[in-house]
């Protein structure tokens, strides 16, 4: 086996690990780790066999094994850009309620501290 | 007291040179002023809690949108109050004004009244800026099917049943497209009244960046798109 092989897979099984045990206390849904194995799996079948992404983009219709990952890589990208900022929206209406809950109870806690 | 059943609410971000004066020339109208400091940087807290304005603070800055709206969750508390007022700090609006759209929501039983620079006056205001705000009337009259003639404008008066159901999401400036949009929504009824803004130096310095008009669209698309 090459050097890059060797490492590549090392660095793919320790990405599902971590990915896996931050997953477990995050609680994320199941189907995620399914997800994370089997890219895992397809990844080290990929490292392993290079040609083999070769033979797939042929398949699906492109040109080269590389332009594949890249085109995938490129959905990947978008996809994760605008879950994060979907996250981002979320998170930023749940900050507003709590800031705003603080906000009045402190106002009021002064209001009654006053007229005591 | 007169208007002691009205709450002026004003949201507050970095205005600590004019906030004192702007507080203290409504609370000699109106006995309930709710300041709502939106995590400013300056002195303004210090400024307000120095009047005897109520003061609401967030502990981080959220927008004006998000401010306006815990004034008004703040103000709704209190059950004598009926009429809500949004004011800018700044300090361009008019107090004459206010009374004159008190007085029409008082007698003609409407739920909100907008004010209209462009039916009133506005004075010293940038070519560039009045284009943008037309574009923006023209935009909105199109989508909601009202009709009016400045829908940015900051200042407004509105009923209890406005207040209760406004529920603002949208935490910076566009929030101001997002109360015309519940007005169609829930299809209050409303009426403009032509009110004089002065635009300072001050305020013109202070004001939003034309460029943020983007923002505000996008936002305001963005938000359609997800809740369909």
């Amino acid at each position: 086996m090459i050097v890059i092989q060797t490492l590549l897979i090392v660095l793919l099984i320790l990405m599902l690990y971590k990915v896996l045990s931050n997953l477990h206390t995050y609680r994320m849904k199941a189907w995620m780790k399914i997800f994370g194995a089997l890219f895992t799996l397809i990844a080290i079948g990929v490292v392993l066999f290079p040609n083999s992404s070769n033979r797939v983009a042929k398949w699906v219709g492109v040109g080269r094994g590389a332009d594949l990952l890249l085109y995938l890589l490129t959905i990947a990208f978008i996809f994760t850009v605008l879950h994060i900022y979907i996250k981002g929206k979320q998170e930023e209406r749940r900050l507003v309620i709590l800031t705003r809950k603080v906000a009045i109870l402190e106002a009021e806690l002064k209001q009654k501290r006053s007229t005591r | 007291m007169k208007n002691s059943d009205v709450a002026v609410i004003v949201p507050v971000y970095n205005e600590e040179k004019v906030i004192a004066q702007t507080i203290s020339g409504a609370l000699k109208v109106f006995p309930l002023v709710v300041c709502v400091d939106d995590g400013s940087t300056d002195g303004s807290a210090d400024q307000i809690a120095q009047t005897g304005a109520c003061l609401v603070q967030h502990s981080i800055n959220l927008g004006q949108g998000a401010a306006l709206q815990t004034g008004i969750d703040f103000a709704l508390q209190n059950p004598d109050v009926k009429y809500f007022v949004t004011y800018d700090a700044d300090g361009q609006h008019n107090l004459a004004d206010v009374q004159k759209m008190l007085d029409l929501i008082r007698t003609e039983n409407i739920d909100i009244v907008v004010g209209s620079r462009f039916l009133g006056k506005a004075e010293n205001m940038g070519t560039f800026k009045r284009f943008l705000l037309k574009l923006a009337v023209a935009f909105s009259n199109r989508t909601t099917g009202l009709a009016l003639t400045d829908t940015h404008n900051g200042l407004r008066v509105c009923n209890r049943k406005v207040a209760s159901e406004l529920k603002l999401t949208m935490p910076d400036f566009a929030h101001a497209s997002e109360i015309i949009e519940r007005i169609a929504e829930k299809k209050f009824s409303y009426k403009e009244v032509p009110v004089t803004i002065v635009y300072t130096d001050y305020s013109r310095a202070k004001g939003q960046s034309m460029l943020n008009a983007i923002n505000i669209t996008f936002d305001l698309l963005l938000n359609r798109l997800i809740k369909k």
